[in-house]
């Protein structure tokens, strides 16, 4: 979905960013969103100050879909586990590239 | 009700009334669990106590740490955690459960994402439980029992559950027919380009490869 987003949007997307986001996401405003992710989940750097470069940048109705996108995806990725929907062994190997640039081998539990 | 008091910035009416709905949800009985049980339930989870607190709610040990660790390690949750609360409360409660905990995490974390006070809790409405259970569902290699179909309908189960879950996707995320379009965006707001590095990046954290 991000890369059939991106690509509707012409961005030059660098799927890695999204397992670093040191690098460059080619997504308007990309790397701050990531950080803000980071920000609260792991702690590395003041939330606060990503909230004010996001609304200074993306401005401010775009930090409310921010948080509710992180709170959404908070919720999924909670169901998912609770409910342990399976992924199918096929469509890991069809997004092999995918799951190896992302890491997420550790992740599937067939 | 939903202040979002220290919000640097004002909410969107669609996200509020969805947070407004979604406690509404949670005060009013549930399928197996009446009203008190649920918020006594989200209120210890969200001190992480669930699993001590769960007999004094009427629940086992195993469905309080289904919750606690739901709410705070949500990639510790696997079969056998999932397995263990519906063989002591049943699968109807360990899905209310799952879908209870899950919902608020929606709510809570879009405040934490705000900088927003989290919202206390609503007061619970009397009532028995409703009892409204699905039938003829199995498990299709999930840790609960589920209709066909993707992951909008795992908490089928309890219908009324799966209903308040799907309602938030909008005012969160993207509705269903908006989840069609690649070059969705709000305007003013995110494109949906920016809203899946959010998603993703959450996902990646949260040890969730789905």
């Amino acid at each position: 979905m991000l890369r059939a987003s991106a690509a509707s949007f012409s961005y030059p997307l660098d799927i890695e960013a999204v397992r670093d986001p040191s690098i460059p996401s080619g997504v308007p405003g990309g790397n701050l969103l990531l950080r803000f992710v980071d920000a609260l989940l792991i702690d590395t750097e003041p939330v606060d100050h990503i909230r004010e470069l996001i609304v200074n940048d993306l401005g401010p109705e775009a930090l409310v879909d921010t948080a509710s996108v992180f709170g959404n995806f908070s919720m999924m990725n909670r169901i998912a586990e609770g409910s342990g929907i399976p992924i199918a062994a096929a469509a890991v190997e069809r997004e092999r590239a995918l799951v190896d640039t992302l890491g997420l081998a550790d992740f599937v539990k067939h | 009700m939903f202040a979002y008091t220290g919000a640097p910035v004002p909410v969107r009416p669609d996200l509020r009334y969805s947070h407004i709905s979604t406690w509404g949800h949670f005060s009013r009985p549930g399928p197996t669990l009446r009203g008190d049980q649920r918020i006594d339930l989200l209120d210890s989870a969200r001190a992480d106590s669930a699993e001590r607190d769960a007999e004094g709610i009427g629940l086992s040990p195993t469905t309080g740490a289904l919750a606690d660790h739901l709410m705070h390690r949500p990639a510790s949750v696997n079969e056998t955690v999932v397995r263990r609360s519906a063989a002591a409360d049943g699968d109807a409660a360990a899905v209310e459960v799952i879908g209870l905990v899950s919902m608020l995490s929606a709510v809570d974390f879009t405040h934490l994402g705000l900088g927003a006070d989290l919202e206390p809790l609503p007061q619970p409405q009397p009532g028995p439980p409703t009892g409204v259970v699905a039938e003829g569902l199995k498990r299709r290699r999930t840790h609960i029992p589920v209709p066909p179909g993707p992951i909008p309908v795992v908490l089928d189960l309890v219908p009324d559950e799966g209903a308040a879950f799907q309602a938030m996707f909008g005012p969160h995320y993207m509705t269903g027919w908006e989840m069609a379009l690649d070059g969705f965006a709000r305007n003013p707001g995110l494109d949906r380009a920016q809203m899946e590095l959010v998603s993703s990046r959450t996902s990646l954290h949260n040890e969730c490869f789905y």
